[in-house]
């Protein structure tokens, strides 16, 4: 009887067994390559999209006039030229010859103009970051086609990043887009770039298929949504995924172990750091009124050992950051502040906070959101331990980053003290510092107003020559460096996973470009 | 009995406009949402007109009255982030987590029943020891941990089961595209194996112990006693006369247990990147895509209700006394 049920279950672990084997995905062709990312995206209508991993999908399906390279520096792309006018409110670009759109319609200098005239049409109420962003940092004004191959783009004020900023805009036809209602533009894009959309299932992969005759080295590109972080570790390690992004700390020496993957740690240009709001509403507290004293934020900066928390958080030495511009661009004669607790506990002392009966100097508050930044609820900690020690009575307060945080940041509430990382750029000082040129500009998060900064806008703005922008850049960088409103901490690094089998190199910017990448032998 | 019916029915409207005046106000409680959908760098006159533009200006009593008056039309609304109706996103969603909750409910019922009769039968033996010390270890076992385990040892090191992903089954169904579903069964199953057992793991460790302490009461009865002493053989006492007896609480709670399956795919799917309910409501949570979530929320209650109701009709119609 008990024999019976014994080979019974054998017979029926080896159905079970056959019937998995014959079922199993056979390996993936070698021309597809497949990225892991950890978030859906939204949306393929260009005007709408505001994140950096839509974006980066989606500038495989659309082209711009100019491209990045990873070095920051501007490239043509569907553009050949560009002039720009005396008074640097004219861009007229001149666009290579035999363009086309995926459904085969021409691509011209009118599909161009109306690309730009569609983004700023208020009927369409798009709020993605061309809009949003692009148009009201340069003051678009509007688009027209001066012949088959030149486009003149006009904007309503000198600006001197308006050229990079308009690299950003992805370009369409005319034809397909005028028919296509905006739910259809949403799923359905039809684009200028190397790959055109085969399938999007929602939350869980993307697929692409190269154009024509694009030089990129894989015929397919599977972009699967992986959110959870250990996943996607697994799934580059057991060889289905060629490319992950956001590796955490902890998984690193496992893929590195595998033999399959390797880690990629690159400086990303997003900008840590520890904000100082000087908002009216702080302002009733002690701590409020010390964080507006300029001593109190410089003696501040030598109570934090960064490096530490670099080493022993994020487990790689960081490129420390003396400002809001990323290194290649910063003032070269500004050093790091250092870990000096001893300088620091003396500069409060001499700014009229002494610790009170040999205990703390005033109070804070420190606010965080949660899961947005590598490792941040343990980097937020440490730093308020860090400032504790100095004699600060500091409460950290950890909060949903979507619900929570983000809506005091967008009002400029958030703080006294918070942190937070901003996105930069390798191409220009100027687009970093870009985040504070009004007084009243939405990412003025820390509510600052030195005019020794704010005053000197309109001086970048009329340089006449490239030395004397960087002259006039050094000086408002030095203010920055003493008196500014952001504990300085680091650039964030960033940790792809990239299988053995291509040869792919991860950018500084957080783009992921995946026609850069070649098979392996 | 129909005056009863109509009586739970009318309750379970109001639960649900309860469910959904709830998670309107939670997710309004996080501050103007016009935030998420402008620039970090816009002026106030540009979050002004966005505001405008997506209805965030109007009243918040107003909204949401707005909200359930096109409810009640069939409309949820455009999703905020996808710019797509809320509904299709919402039931496009949808069979991938029916999916997992049907496979994970079979798990955890198929599974617990002859668990529980072999612990009952062989009780304070070790067979019964390991049974009972595996469904306290499953009780015990956080879902979304059990996943990451499975996915380390059957996906990466034994690479038995895919790691994550998900093969349609019922979308091609409801398109009535009947070949391709079939085609696609044995792979649906093949990829809901390690987030079925993740799921299943609390149901079926619970389930287990109950169809053995059932078990034991019912094996004790005069009943199980007469069939013995009857001479039936001892297959048939179990099957027929105690398991049938025992089995009933697992059948009326089951349709509870499948609504609670439903809610605690959430985790999983986001493990095993099933494009499913779970993975939907984290992203539009955290997008603050509020006709998303209600969508979800709203559709979910209404399972939720609906199988409550089921199992009250059910609980009424076994037993007689109730009625």
């Amino acid at each position: 009887m008990k024999l019976r049920y014994l080979v019974a279950l054998v017979a029926g672990l080896a159905i079970v067994g056959a019937a998995v084997m014959m079922i199993r995905t056979g390996p993936r062709a070698a021309s597809t390559i497949v990225v892991g990312l950890s978030a859906d995206i939204a949306t393929f209508e260009p005007a709408n999209i505001s994140s950096r991993d839509n974006m980066n999908i989606a500038h495989h399906i659309f082209a711009s006039l100019f491209t990045l390279d990873l070095d920051g520096q501007h490239l043509p792309n569907l553009a050949r030229e560009l002039a720009i006018s005396e008074d640097g409110l004219a861009y007229t670009y001149t666009l290579r010859e035999g363009l086309t759109c995926h459904d085969g319609e021409a691509l011209t200098a009118d599909d161009v103009a109306y690309t730009f005239t569609r983004i700023a049409d208020p009927a369409n109420k798009f709020t993605g970051n061309a809009p949003g962003f692009v148009f009201s940092s340069i003051g678009f004004r509007g688009a027209e086609a001066l012949d088959p191959q030149r486009v003149r783009i006009t904007i309503a004020r000198k600006n001197p990043i308006a050229f990079g900023l308009l690299t950003e805009i992805s370009i369409h036809c005319k034809d397909s887009y005028e028919k296509m209602p905006l739910d259809q533009a949403a799923t359905a894009p039809i684009g200028s770039g190397p790959y055109r959309l085969v399938s999007w299932s929602r939350g869980a992969e993307i697929v692409l298929e190269k154009v024509g005759a694009s030089a990129a080295a894989f015929d397919r590109i599977v972009w699967r949504i992986i959110p959870e972080a250990s996943t996607r570790a697994a799934e580059l390690m057991a060889g289905n995924v060629d490319i992950i992004a956001n590796v955490a700390p902890d998984q690193i020496a496992a893929i590195n172990q595998s033999g399959v993957a390797a880690v990629q740690s690159v400086t990303s240009t997003r900008r840590m750091f520890v904000g100082f709001n000087q908002a009216e509403q702080f302002g009733k507290t002690p701590g409020g009124r010390a964080i507006r004293d300029p001593r109190v934020r410089r003696a501040l900066q030598y109570a934090v050992d960064v490096p530490t928390i670099c080493r022993q958080l994020l487990q790689v030495e960081c490129q420390r950051a003396t400002g809001l511009v990323n290194a290649a661009n910063a003032n070269k004669a500004l050093s790091p502040y250092p870990y000096e607790p001893a300088t620091a506990e003396r500069l409060l002392d001499e700014a009229g906070w002494p610790r009170v009966n040999g205990k703390t100097r005033f109070a804070l508050t420190l606010q965080a959101g949660r899961g947005r930044y590598l490792n941040d609820v343990n980097v937020v900690q440490a730093i308020g331990q860090y400032l504790r020690d100095a004699g600060v009575d500091l409460t950290v307060e950890l909060m949903d980053w979507a619900s929570v945080f983000q809506p005091l940041l967008r009002t400029r509430t958030a703080g006294p003290l918070f942190f937070m990382g901003t996105g930069g750029g390798l191409w220009s000082p100027i687009y970093d510092m870009n985040d504070l040129a009004r007084v009243d500009a939405g990412t003025n998060y820390p509510n600052w107003s030195d005019p020794r900064w704010f005053s000197r806008w309109d001086d970048l703005t009329a340089a006449a020559t490239p030395e004397e922008t960087r002259r006039i850049v050094d000086e408002m960088l030095q203010v920055f460096y003493d008196d500014g409103p952001w504990l300085h901490l680091y650039f964030q690094p960033d940790f792809y996973g990239v299988s053995s089998r291509v040869e792919w190199q991860a950018r500084p910017d957080e783009r992921i470009y995946a026609f850069d990448a070649r098979p392996k032998g | 009995m129909g005056i009863l019916v109509a009586r739970r029915l009318l309750q379970s409207v109001v639960v649900i406009l309860g469910v959904t005046l709830i998670s309107f106000i939670a997710l309004h409680a996080g501050g103007d949402p016009t935030y998420l959908f402008v620039s970090e760098r816009a002026t106030p006159e540009e979050i002004a007109l966005v505001r405008q533009a997506l209805g965030f200006d109007r009243p918040l009593h107003v909204q949401y009255l707005s909200f359930v008056a096109d409810l009640a039309r069939g409309d949820f609304g455009t999703s905020l982030s996808y710019r797509q109706p809320a509904l299709d996103i919402v039931l496009g969603a949808f069979p991938a987590t029916i999916e997992l909750a049907v496979f994970a409910f079979a798990i955890a019922i198929v599974v617990a029943i002859p668990l529980g009769v072999v612990a009952a039968l062989n009780r304070g033996t070790a067979v019964d020891g390991s049974i009972t010390m595996l469904g306290l270890l499953g009780q015990s076992i956080p879902n979304f941990w059990m996943g990451i385990m499975l996915i380390l040892f059957f996906g990466l090191y034994l690479r038995w089961f895919p790691i994550s992903g998900h093969v349609p089954f019922l979308v091609p169904l409801l398109n009535g595209d009947l070949a391709t579903a079939l085609g696609n069964l044995p792979r649906t199953l093949y990829f809901l194996v390690m987030p079925g057992l993740a799921v299943a793991t609390y149901s079926l460790a619970r389930n287990t112990r109950l169809v053995r302490s059932s078990m034991l009461e019912v094996l004790g009865q005069d009943y199980v006693r007469t069939a013995r002493a009857k001479g039936l053989a001892e297959k048939v006492v179990v099957v027929k006369h105690a398991l049938r007896n025992a089995a009933v609480p697992i059948v009326t709670l089951g349709a509870l247990e499948f609504g609670q399956l439903l809610s605690g795919a959430v985790l999983t799917e986001q493990v095993f990147t099933i494009p499913g309910f779970g993975k939907l409501i984290v992203d539009a949570v955290f997008n603050r895509d509020y006709l998303v979530v209600q969508g979800v929320v709203l559709v979910t209650a209404t399972v939720y209700v609906s199988l409550n109701l089921l199992a009250d009709v059910a609980y009424i119609l076994l037993n007689p006394r109730l009625r």
